[in-house]
């Protein structure tokens, strides 16, 4: 098969849904955000036609008031169905066709963070993301209707994983190829000219004085670009792909407690579940329904588990709780539950270092020696 | 076909942040330190030069110009998205002041003294006008 038979092959076969679904979710949420300032405006009576504005084009249509402020409260009523899953498409479509529209009457409404929102919600709107974690697909099993097929075609699941490690690499090569940015000069003198707002934190002397030191920009600033060109590249591999996936969540955090950046470390570390495995239920979780203990760790999972990772089924009385990994590894006690919680998207970040301990990377190492027979490993 | 569109919009965009003064899915990010002020004036008709800072036919700067970090010019401020984003968002807002400020009967243009440091480049100074207004005086 040549290369580019492959490659289409690859976009075109049909992947669990499951990670669209959630990002579904969380975009819509993050949608209110955006529009949070818009709506706050329009309700003081206030619009962008009122102050300073710059159309894309002069063709471009603008709306009578209160029509665009209809425009942006249907716009939330969207995002909040399409949050929820109700008429999915429809919202979906509906609340990017908005958030476009809104974004683009104006240079001065561009940033970003808005950008990669109209990115996501255009994908989105593409991909069929509705048919479950969606009250379409509730109000479809009451009705007694069969479900719907969750797997699709994988093109906008890639076509997202592409922006999201373009973000990052479109940013650090940009500061890379910068002398001032990657020599430091840009990042220390942000720094200095910030030194009021630094004082005010709760900093030893010490520390403000090396972080107004340009000496320590000339190291700081190459982890920087470094480190977002290793989000990008290390998103791509498997073998790098959950330290990307951490190393990125530390960024948007520190990001956003050191710049305004509105939704765009929502958005970042949201955008990050498309890099799951494209499968589910591949896993399985044994606990003994007679231990209190194991049911608890089982219903967390249930709970937690938004990528519909495992499968949680019963064991043996009195046997430890297990889990067998999609290549057939086995992991029993505290290295299955540290597994676990490192596959669940809010405990992966916390729960990503223990697997580097010793005890539970034996641990694996044993349950691969464990493994009956050659078993399938795609890690797309 | 989707796809290729894509990727290919989104390179072609990423190169395009750097040349162009606004750069629209560029995701070049806290590109710059750069920092700038401007001292911006009203050239009335009889030749007067009226900062922006004084009211003027019940106008004020800063309720016109909210956006951008250009409501206060005079002071020094941090161009968010380099130095040539910024000034094209000052001239553009310039040239809107002028044209939106119908109970103005004396302002011929507006001119800004822009001092701008890029990173930390000795500063430079240029001056920016709007278009002429009509029917000034």
């Amino acid at each position: 098969m040549s290369a580019l038979a492959r490659f289409d092959d690859l976009l075109g076969r049909a992947v669990s849904m499951r990670a669209l679904a959630l990002l579904r979710v969380l975009a819509g949420l993050v949608v209110l955000l955006h529009l949070q300032p818009f709506l706050a405006d329009a309700a003081d009576g206030q619009t962008y036609r009122d102050a300073f504005y710059e159309p894309y084009a002069a063709w471009y249509p603008e709306l009578p008031e209160a029509v665009y402020i209809g425009l942006l409260w249907l716009a939330a009523a969207a995002a909040v169905a399409m949050a929820l899953g109700l008429l999915t498409r429809v919202a979906t479509a509906t609340t990017f066709a908005i958030v476009a529209y809104n974004v683009f009457l104006s240079t001065t409404h561009f940033h970003n963070n808005r950008a990669y929102l109209i990115i996501v919600l255009g994908l989105l709107t593409l991909a069929p993301c509705g048919r479950e974690l969606s009250l379409d697909s509730w109000i479809r099993r009451r009705r007694g209707r069969p479900a719907l097929d969750t797997s699709a075609p994988a093109w906008p699941l890639w076509l997202l994983r592409f922006e999201c490690a373009a973000i990052y690499g479109a940013s650090g090569l940009s500061k890379l190829v910068d002398p001032d940015w990657f020599g430091g000069t840009v990042t220390w003198q942000r720094v200095v000219r910030a030194r009021e707002d630094l004082e005010a934190w709760p900093l030893p002397d010490w520390a403000i004085s090396v972080l107004t030191d340009s000496g320590f920009h000339v190291g700081a600033a190459k982890v920087i670009v470094f480190t977002e060109l290793f989000i990008a590249l290390g998103l791509w591999w498997r073998g790098t792909r959950y330290a990307a996936v951490w190393v990125a969540v530390v960024f948007h955090v520190t990001i956003e407690t050191s710049a305004a950046v509105q939704v765009f470390s929502l958005l970042g570390i949201a955008v990050l579940v498309v890099w799951a495995v494209p499968s589910t239920r591949d896993r399985v979780l044994r606990i003994d329904p007679t231990s209190a203990r194991h049911r608890r760790w089982g219903t967390a999972v249930g709970a937690l588990d938004w990528l519909a990772r495992f499968r949680v089924e019963p064991a043996s009385p009195g046997s430890r709780l297990e889990l067998t990994d999609r290549d057939g590894t086995v992991l029993r006690g505290a290295p299955a539950v540290a597994f676990a919680l490192s596959r669940l998207p809010v405990t992966a970040w916390f729960a990503l270092p223990a697997l580097l301990l010793p005890p539970v990377r034996r641990a694996r190492r044993a349950g691969r020696a464990m493994m009956p027979a050659p078993m399938a490993t795609d890690e797309r | 076909m989707v796809v290729v569109a894509v990727v290919g919009l989104q390179i072609g965009f990423a190169a395009r942040g750097y040349w162009a003064d606004h750069k629209e899915f560029a995701f070049h990010m806290f590109p710059e330190s750069s920092t700038w002020s401007a001292e911006i004036v009203r050239v009335t008709a009889d030749g007067h030069r009226v900062p922006i800072e004084q009211q003027w036919s019940g106008y004020r700067w800063d309720e016109l110009v909210q956006d951008r970090g250009l409501s206060s010019p005079s002071i020094r401020h941090h161009a968010d998205a380099g130095l040539d984003n910024q000034l094209a968002f000052l001239g553009a807002a310039l040239d809107w002041v002028a044209e939106n400020t119908p109970r103005d009967a004396e302002t011929r243009y507006l001119e800004a003294t822009v001092t701008s440091w890029h990173n930390d480049d000795p500063p430079e100074v240029e001056v920016m006008r709007s278009g002429e207004r009509e029917g000034a005086g």
